[in-house]
C-alpha cells in the first residue's frame, strides 16, 4: 500500500500531502538533494516533464520513491510506498495525479511571488484515483482465472431477477453502490458494449462491484500477474472510454477527444477516429435500444441518472468526479497526441513563413521561446568544444542533455541569442556540478580532528590522509606537495610509507622528507618518515604508522600507498582492507589532468574500491599546468562519482599545489581559445 | 479618391509631414523599449530581503510562515532547489521615513516587498551569491536587507556550527567586497552595505541557544575560519603577479583583528544584529524579526 504521496514546489513547499504511514522526516529531503541537486548516479538528467516510469525510482533502506516532475510550474510529483510491496499501478497514479493537478490548479501555480495554492479539493480527486487504479488492478487479478466470457452472464441474470419488482428502491440502492464503488464505476459500465441485451448500466456496477469485492487481490497476487493486470487495465480504459462518450454523444469535441483512446500506440490517422467515434455510440445506441424495448419503465429511471449527471448533481457527487477526473484526464492525452501530430506534419505555407520570419526577428531581439529544433545545432556544437577540452564523451553528453532540457520551452531574454543563452546555462550547470556540497577547509578540519574543544568530548588523535590512484601520475609528488603546505602552518607530520612493493619507493619519499625537513627546519616544521621497508602489507604498515603517531604526537599522518591499475581486481581489492585498517579521515585519489576517456573508469572503480561503506574524499588533478585549458579530466572524474575535486597542481615545486577554484574551472573550460 | 489624396499629401515634403516622420522615427524605439522592459521593471521594482541560511534552518518555513500569516496551519516544507520570491506585505507600520522607497504604497501602514527564498544546499550558494553580485551596482539596493537564518538548536554541535559559519563568512565576505567597491567609488556609507539580521531560529527547542550565545559561538567560529582561510593555499588560476594584492580582499572584518566580531563589519556600513525567534511552537515568535525587517525597509 501507499505510504504517502506528496506534491511539492522546487521552492521546497509542500501544496498538498496525504500521508498514510508517518515517514521518516529527512526521507524526501535527502530525495530532493539526492536527485535534484546532486544528480546522482542513475537519477542523473531527470529534470523534465517526463512518465513518472521512465524516472528510475529512487530507493532509500525501506522505501522507494516513484516521481515526475513539471519543469514549467517547478512542481515535484512523489509517491513513497514501501520497497518490499511491488506496485504495478504506481506510475499510472503519480502521472494522472500530475495530470489532474496540473489541470486542476495550474493557473495558481503560475501566478509569481506567492506560494499559496488553494488546493483543499484534491483530496476527493486523489482518493478517487487511487480507488480506481487500485481497483482496477485487482478486478484485473481476479477476473483471469474466471474466464472472460461465462462470467458476465450469470451475475448479470441474478441481478436482473432480483430487480424489477421495485424500481425506485433499485434506483436508490443502484446509486447507493454506485457511490460507494465508484471508483470501479467506469469498468463495470464497460459490461454493457460487450453483451449489448443487457440493460442497465447501474446493475452491472453493482454485479462488478460484488466481483472486485469479493475477490481483492492480495499482494502476492498483484505482484505475479503484473503484466496481466495492466493489459486488462488498458483494455479497460479504452472501453470505459467509449462507453462515456456514448453518455455524452450531445458533445461532439469530447467524443473525438476520446476516440483517441482508441488509437493509443499514436500512429492511426483521423479517419480512424472517426470511424470508431461513429461506431461505439451506434454499438451503445443498439444496447439503449434493446433496453428500451426490454424494460422502458425501469430504463427511464437510469437513462436520467446517465444523462441527468449535470443537473442532478449534487446526489451524484461522487460520479461527477469520476467523469471530470476522466475528462481531465483524456483531454491532456488528446493534446499530447494532438502536440505530437503538430510537430510531425507541417503547418500552412504561410503560417510557417510568418513563423519562419517571427523566429529571424526573435533571434535578433530576444525573447524566443526555444524549443528542442532550436537548441539541436547549439547544443552539438557546445559537445563538441566540451569535447574539445578533453571531457570524456559521456560527461559532455550528458552535460548538454541536461542544458537542453534545462532550456527547452525557456523563453531568452531581450537581445539576447541561443547560443549565449546556452552559454550561461553550462555555465550554471558546470559550476553546480564542481562546486562540493560542503566546501573543504583542510586547516579547520585538522584543528578540529588534533585540538578538540573542551565541549566535543573527543579525544585529540592525528588526522589520517592517504593517497590512491593509478601508476604515475604524482602520488608522491602531490603528498609532499600537501607535506610542504601542512608544514608552512606548523603542522608535526609523519609521512608513511605505504608503498611496499615497487622499488625505491621509500627511498624516494626519504628524499621528500630530507629536502622538506631542509625547506621548513627554519619556519618550525617537524616532518618524519615511517618506513618498515619492502614486503610488507601495506595496510598493516599504515595502521602501525597511525599508532605510532598518536603515541608521540604527531598532527597529521600521510600515507602514500602503491600505485595500481584500476581494473587489476587483485591489486584493487587490497583497498578495501587498507582503508578499514588505517581508518583515513580523508582518501584522495590523485589524477592526471592528462588521461582521456579512462578517466570516467578510474574514478569509477577507485570510488567503488573501498567497500560499501566508504568512499574517496576528493580529487587532487596533477599535471594542470601541461594541459593549458584542457582541463575537461576533472569534469569527467566529478561527474562519474559526485566527488569534489580538492587540488590542483600547477607545477614542479613543492609550493604548486593550488585550490580548486570553480570559477577558473569553468572559465577554462568555457573559453573559446 | 480621398486615399489618393492622402498618399499624395503623405508623399509632399510639408514641414508637417517632415516633422511628423522624424517624430515618429524617434519615438518609435522609444516606445519599443519601453514596451520590453515594462514587465521586467515591475516586478523587481519592490525592494528585496534576502533569506539565506544553512539547509534545514527553517527559511522555507519562515516564509510560508510570513507570508500566511500567525494563524494559518504551518505548512509542511522540505529541501529547497530554487530561489523563490514571495510578496508580502508588513503588517507593522514602516517606522523608517528617510527609505526612499521606490515601491508604490509607500505612504500607507502596509509596505510590500519581496522576500526572496533561496536555498541552502552548499551545490547551490553559487546562486545566492551571484543573485547578490547581479544586484550591485547599477541601482540602489534592490536587496535591502539580508536575513542570515540559523538553527539554535544545533549550533551547540561543531559539525553544524562549522557550517553555518563557513557561509557567513562566505556571505559577509561577498558583502564586504561589494561595500568596499562602492566606498573606493565614493558612495556615502550609509548607504554601502545591506543590513544583516542573524536570527537564531529555534528557540522553542530546549537545547537551543540563546541569542548571545548564537552571537559569541558563531564570531568564534567565524574567526577560526578567518584565520584558516588565510593560512589555505593560493586558488588555482591565481596568477604570481597577483599574490598578496588581494590579501586585504579576502580578510573579513577589521584587517589584522585578533578577534572577529560583528560590530567590525559597520566599518563597511554592514549592521549585524542576532535576534532569537521561532517560527513554530511557542516561545518569542517571529515577531521582532517582522520590526526588523519592516524598519530596513
Amino acid at each position: 500500500m501507499l505510504d504517502a504521496f506528496e506534491i511539492i514546489t522546487t521552492s521546497g513547499v509542500v501544496l498538498w500531502s496525504r500521508t498514510f504511514t508517518p515517514l521518516h522526516a529527512n526521507l524526501i529531503n535527502n530525495f530532493i538533494s539526492d536527485v535534484f541537486i546532486e544528480e546522482k548516479g542513475a537519477n542523473a538528467a531527470t529534470r523534465d516533464d517526463q512518465l513518472s516510469s521512465t524516472n528510475p525510482p529512487y530507493k532509500s533502506d525501506q522505501h522507494t520513491l516513484k516521481y515526475t516532475f513539471v519543469k514549467e510550474l517547478g512542481v515535484i510529483f512523489v509517491a513513497v510506498y514501501r520497497s518490499l510491496l511491488h506496485l504495478s499501478w504506481i506510475d499510472k497514479l503519480v502521472d494522472n495525479i500530475k495530470t489532474l493537478f496540473v489541470d486542476l490548479y495550474g493557473d495558481q501555480l503560475k501566478k509569481p511571488n506567492t506560494t499559496i495554492i488553494e488546493c483543499h479539493g484534491f483530496d476527493e480527486y486523489f482518493d478517487q484515483q487511487v480507488r480506481e487504479l487500485e481497483g482496477s488492478a485487482s478486478k484485473g487479478a481476479a477476473a483471469v482465472p474466471e474466464g472472460a466470457l461465462p462470467q458476465e452472464e450469470p451475475t448479470l441474470s441474478g441481478n436482473l431477477g432480483d430487480e424489477p419488482p421495485l424500481p425506485p428502491g433499485l434506483r436508490y440502492k443502484g446509486r447507493a453502490l454506485n457511490g460507494a464503488n465508484s471508483g470501479e464505476e467506469p469498468s463495470a459500465e464497460s459490461t454493457p458494449n460487450l453483451s449489448p441485451t443487457t440493460s442497465r448500466p447501474s446493475t452491472p456496477s453493482a454485479a462488478a462491484a460484488h466481483l472486485v469485492v469479493g475477490k481483492p487481490g492480495p499482494g502476492g497476487k498483484l505482484s505475479r500477474r503484473a503484466r496481466k493486470m495492466q493489459n486488462a487495465g488498458a483494455s479497460h480504459g479504452a472501453v470505459s472510454s467509449g462507453d462515456e462518450a456514448a453518455a455524452r454523444r450531445t458533445k461532439p469535441v469530447k467524443t473525438a477527444k476520446k476516440g483517441r483512446k482508441w488509437t493509443d500506440d499514436g500512429l492511426a490517422d483521423e479517419q480512424d477516429d472517426v470511424q470508431l467515434d461513429y461506431s461505439i455510440p451506434s454499438q451503445t445506441g443498439i444496447a439503449a435500444d434493446a433496453s428500451t424495448a426490454a424494460r422502458s419503465s425501469a430504463v427511464e429511471h437510469v437513462d436520467s441518472s446517465t444523462w441527468g449527471s449535470t443537473t442532478t448533481k449534487g446526489q451524484f457527487i461522487l460520479k461527477d468526479l469520476d467523469d471530470e477526473v476522466h475528462d481531465i484526464l483524456a483531454s491532456a492525452k488528446s493534446k499530447a497526441d494532438a502536440n505530437n501530430n503538430k510537430s510531425t506534419s507541417a503547418s500552412g505555407l504561410l503560417g510557417s513563413g510568418l513563423n519562419t520570419i517571427s523566429g529571424l526577428f526573435r533571434n535578433v531581439v530576444g525573447g524566443k521561446t526555444l524549443t528542442k529544433e532550436d537548441l539541436d545545432k547549439a547544443m552539438k556544437g557546445m559537445e563538441e568544444h566540451l569535447l574539445k577540452k578533453n571531457v570524456a564523451l559521456e560527461a559532455a553528453v550528458r552535460l548538454c542533455e541536461g542544458v537542453e532540457k534545462e532550456l527547452i520551452g525557456v523563453k531568452t531574454g531581450s537581445f539576447e541569442s541561443i547560443s549565449s543563452r546556452i552559454q550561461s546555462a553550462m555555465e550554471a550547470s558546470l559550476t553546480k556540478m564542481l562546486t562540493p556540497t560542503n566546501s573543504l577547509d583542510l586547516l579547520r578540519e585538522i584543528d578540529a580532528i588534533t585540538r578538540p574543544g573542551p565541549a566535543s568530548l573527543r579525544t585529540p588523535r592525528p588526522y589520517v590522509v592517504s593517497i590512491v590512484g593509478v601508476n604515475g601520475v604524482g602520488k608522491s609528488t602531490n603528498l609532499s606537495k600537501m607535506c610542504f603546505f601542512l608544514l608552512q602552518n606548523k603542522y608535526r607530520v609523519l609521512i608513511a610509507a605505504g608503498d611496499t612493493f615497487r622499488s625505491g619507493a621509500v627511498e624516494q619519499l626519504a628524499v621528500h622528507v630530507r629536502n622538506l625537513k631542509e625547506l621548513t627546519i627554519r619556519e618550525g616544521g617537524h616532518v618524519d618518515l615511517y618506513q618498515k621497508g619492502y614486503g610488507k602489507d601495506a595496510a598493516q604498515v599504515a595502521r602501525d604508522a597511525v599508532a605510532h603517531a598518536t603515541a608521540e604526537g604527531y598532527d597529521v599522518v600521510l600515507i602514500d600507498t602503491a600505485g595500481r591499475r584500476h581494473n587489476d581486481q587483485r591489486l584493487m581489492s587490497s583497498l578495501e582492507k587498507f582503508a578499514d585498517f588505517a581508518k583515513p579521515d580523508k582518501i584522495l585519489m590523485v589524477g592526471e589532468a592528462l588521461v582521456g576517456t579512462d578517466s570516467v573508469a578510474q574514478a569509477r572503480n577507485f570510488n567503488a574500491a573501498f567497500g560499501a561503506t566508504r568512499s574517496l574524499d576528493g580529487f587532487i588533478i596533477s599535471k594542470c599546468d601541461t594541459v593549458g585549458n584542457m582541463v575537461g579530466t576533472l569534469v569527467s572524474l566529478v561527474h562519474a562519482t559526485g566527488v569534489p575535486v580538492l587540488f590542483v597542481g600547477v607545477g614542479q615545486h613543492y609550493s604548486d599545489l593550488r585550490n580548486f577554484s570553480v570559477k577558473w574551472a569553468v572559465e577554462k573550460l568555457l573559453s573559446s581559445s | 479618391m480621398a486615399f489618393t489624396d492622402f498618399a499624395e499629401y503623405l508623399l509632399t515634403p510639408t514641414p508637417a509631414v517632415i516633422f511628423g516622420g522624424i517624430f515618429i522615427v524617434l519615438l518609435v524605439p522609444v516606445l519599443l523599449h519601453f514596451l520590453l522592459t515594462a514587465n521586467v521593471s515591475s516586478l523587481t521594482n519592490l525592494p528585496t530581503i534576502l533569506l539565506v541560511g544553512p539547509s534545514g534552518a527553517g527559511k522555507t518555513a519562515l516564509a510560508t510562515r510570513m507570508e500566511r500569516g500567525p494563524d494559518a496551519q504551518p505548512t509542511e516544507t522540505h529541501t529547497t532547489t530554487n530561489n523563490h520570491s514571495i510578496e508580502i506585505e508588513t503588517p507593522v507600520p514602516s517606522s523608517s521615513s528617510e527609505s526612499p522607497s521606490s515601491s508604490g504604497p509607500s505612504a500607507g501602514e502596509h509596505v510590500k516587498f519581496l522576500l526572496t527564498d533561496t536555498p541552502g544546499h552548499g551545490k547551490l550558494r553559487a546562486r545566492v551569491f551571484n543573485r547578490l553580485d547581479a544586484m550591485g551596482e547599477n541601482d540602489k539596493g534592490r536587496v535591502r536587507a539580508v536575513v542570515f537564518l540559523c538553527d539554535a538548536a544545533a549550533l551547540s554541535d561543531p559539525d553544524s556550527l562549522r557550517h553555518a559559519a563557513a557561509y557567513l563568512h562566505d556571505l559577509l565576505l561577498v558583502l564586504q567586497r561589494r561595500a568596499s567597491a562602492r566606498i573606493r567609488a565614493g558612495a556615502p556609507l550609509a548607504k554601502c552595505g545591506n543590513p544583516v539580521l542573524v536570527a537564531a531560529n529555534k528557540l522553542d527547542l530546549f537545547t537551543a541557544l540563546p541569542g548571545t550565545a548564537v552571537k559569541s559561538n558563531l564570531e568564534a567560529e567565524v574567526t577560526r575560519i578567518r584565520a584558516s582561510r588565510s593560512k589555505r593555499l593560493l586558488d588555482s588560476g591565481v596568477g604570481a603577479d597577483e599574490v598578496g594584492s588581494e590579501a586585504q580582499d579576502d580578510w573579513l572584518g577589521e584587517y589584522a583583528s585578533q578577534k572577529f566580531t560583528f560590530e567590525q563589519m559597520g566599518e563597511f556600513g554592514i549592521d549585524i544584529d542576532v535576534i532569537g525567534g521561532n517560527v513554530t511552537g511557542e516561545g518569542p515568535g517571529i515577531e521582532k524579526w517582522w520590526q526588523w525587517m519592516a524598519y530596513r525597509l
